[in-house]
């Protein structure tokens, strides 16, 4: 298991009127080679969650283990970089990290700051920014001058090119347009299919369906529910509030006119290829 | 951030919380010129100090302040306490030059030793005072406060409403500010920048790497607020009402006379010229 939680709780400014418990007695463990899709609403504690995962924050009461590494309440652990190299985590809006010249040398700033020298920090960086879909027009570029969906796809460079085992993403696709979501998200698939284990937040039920393999479903600083992604709107304990992804209710719907699709499907153009051979039409 | 400053407000309703602020803002600078009243020699002016000491003490105790974050304050202020007690020996003015020790060849005397402890004392004072107003008045009230004491410089054209706005907005995006600064070290942090530990050089770059987003985030919340409030119409200069009005209550007035007493009392002692030894010693 690279990332285990064993009675993990976090509370903020503790035994203050500000007091707030975002974490409490959390156990969780992270598929290796999963697409782990985190859900939840706001102020569920997805965000203290992943700050866990790579030693950004130190439960205050419990264990979180990180690729054999403990995270310990109130101790500095102590090979943290190597955690942090282990567990990259990109965070909500990354683009308003950057701030080198260069686009490239906003890359090769991740590697560097891991004991990267600089020629070899290029060559990573330029293989990190091909990965994300930014061609070498780019690289000399300031990065202020791009725009919202190519900054993000820079800054997302600059996690990759720490070479982490495991990427974790808070709502990548936050302000993206529909055409750039799936861009970024079919990004991560790829990444995942090269063995990647990917953790993301999202809202979007679609997409969760869509790429993720397992779901972690938060409340109130727990974990409500943990399954796969076939099987999650079939768990009792799945909170009603999260609607149902728009093809699943589409099958529904298919069933109860009684002319069911045959194969599970996960995406909309699987199932077109499906429809289209069960029902022998072709446009 | 979810760290408590001190000095950060804390909503209790406590009677110093329920005072009217331009009470409190006052009531500060009455007490602070109290801190600074120099009496007729050493005896009287320790027992002047212990007396403010204890009032103030009091104070803190009224407006539920912890005296452990306190404390964690001031530990900021020890470099500067053995900063000043070295100059203070360096560079002594001995009005007693008869009372000295000499240690390794160094002359310190007894007035250099009393002088930097009258220098702490009036720190603390002071820090503790300042943080009993921010503690227990909300930013808003306090720029209230701030603008109706400008309010009579509008005869010279003074922009007393302007002047208040600029504040009012100022300390309404610090906690904001904190909070990005947090989210960037954050981020930052995740490409493996230090910013606690490391030689100097590599500090500045961990440094550089927050100070840059932070200013142009900032840039971009400045412009935006400024577009949100004229699209809405705001005239700077156009009378306004407010929602929430400063009340003058009962209680208000009886603590204005209590600081007006103690105020009195104190500079007319200063201005007789007490001395504690003379009265000890005719009794």
């Amino acid at each position: 298991m690279p990332i285990t939680f064993k009675d993990v709780s976090h509370v903020y400014s503790a035994k203050t009127p500000y007091e707030f418990k975002a974490l409490d007695n959390l156990n969780f463990s992270l598929k290796e080679g999963s697409f782990t899709a985190i859900i939840g609403q706001t102020g569920s504690g997805k965000s203290t969650f992943i700050q866990h995962m790579n030693g950004l924050l130190s439960p205050t009461s419990g264990v979180v283990t990180v690729n054999g590494q403990e995270l310990l309440p109130n101790r500095s652990p102590k090979k943290l970089k190597a955690i942090r190299q282990y567990a990259g985590v990109v965070f909500q809006f990354p683009e308003y990290q950057l701030f080198e010249e260069t686009v490239e040398e906003d890359v090769m700033f991740g590697p560097i700051n891991f004991g990267k020298t600089k020629a070899e920090a290029l060559v990573i960086a330029h293989q990190a920014l091909t990965q994300v879909g930014i061609d070498a027009s780019f690289y000399k570029r300031s990065p202020f001058e791009l725009s919202g969906g190519e900054r993000r796809r820079v800054a997302i460079a600059g996690i990759l090119a720490i070479q982490p085992k495991i990427l974790i993403l808070d709502e990548p696709t936050a302000g993206l347009d529909p055409k750039g979501t799936r861009r970024m998200m079919d990004l991560f698939k790829k990444l995942h299919e090269e063995g990647m284990t990917i953790v993301f937040v999202t809202h979007d039920m679609n997409l969760m369906y869509g790429y993720a393999t397992d779901v972690v479903v938060f409340e109130h600083g727990t974990i409500q529910v943990t399954s796969d992604v076939e099987t999650i709107f079939d768990n009792k304990a799945m909170p009603k509030m999260f609607v149902k992804p728009h093809l699943i209710q589409l099958l529904e719907v298919m069933e109860s006119f009684e002319k069911p699709l045959l194969k599970p499907v996960r995406s909309i153009d699987a199932f077109v290829q499906v429809y289209q051979s069960q029902t022998g039409e072709k446009r | 951030m979810k760290s408590l400053a001190l000095g950060r407000y804390i909503p209790y309703s406590t009677l110093i919380h329920n005072l009217d602020p331009r009470l409190k803002l006052s009531g500060m600078v009455m007490l602070m010129v109290l801190i600074f009243l120099k009496f007729s020699n050493v005896e009287t002016n320790l027992l002047m100090y212990g007396i403010l000491f204890i009032g103030i003490v009091s104070l803190l105790k009224i407006a539920h302040i912890q005296f452990r974050q306190l404390f964690r304050q001031l530990k900021a202020l020890w470099m500067m306490m053995v900063f000043l007690f070295v100059v203070n020996i360096l560079f002594p003015f001995p009005v007693n030059p008869d009372w000295y020790l000499r240690v390794g060849g160094i002359t310190i005397y007894f007035d250099s030793v009393i002088q930097t402890f009258y220098i702490i004392i009036r720190l603390v004072l002071m820090i503790s005072l300042t943080s009993i107003l921010t503690t227990s008045t909300k930013p808003l009230d306090l720029t209230y406060a701030i603008e109706w004491f400008l309010t009579p410089l509008k005869i010279i054209r003074f922009p007393a409403h302007e002047v208040a706005m600029t504040i009012a907005i100022a300390l309404r995006f610090i906690p904001t500010l904190l909070e990005e600064a947090m989210r960037i070290m954050n981020a930052q942090a995740s490409r493996g920048v230090d910013f606690v530990h490391g030689k100097m050089s590599e500090k500045i770059r961990a440094i550089i790497s927050l100070i840059v987003p932070l200013f142009i985030s900032s840039f971009q919340r400045s412009e935006e607020l400024a577009n949100a409030m004229e699209a809405r119409g705001y005239n700077p200069s156009a009378p306004r009402t407010r929602y929430r009005t400063l009340v003058w209550k009962h209680i208000d007035s009886y603590a204005l006379f209590t600081l007006i007493l103690v105020t009195s009392v104190f500079i007319y002692l200063q201005w007789i010229g007490l001395n504690i030894v003379e009265i000890y010693a005719s009794l």
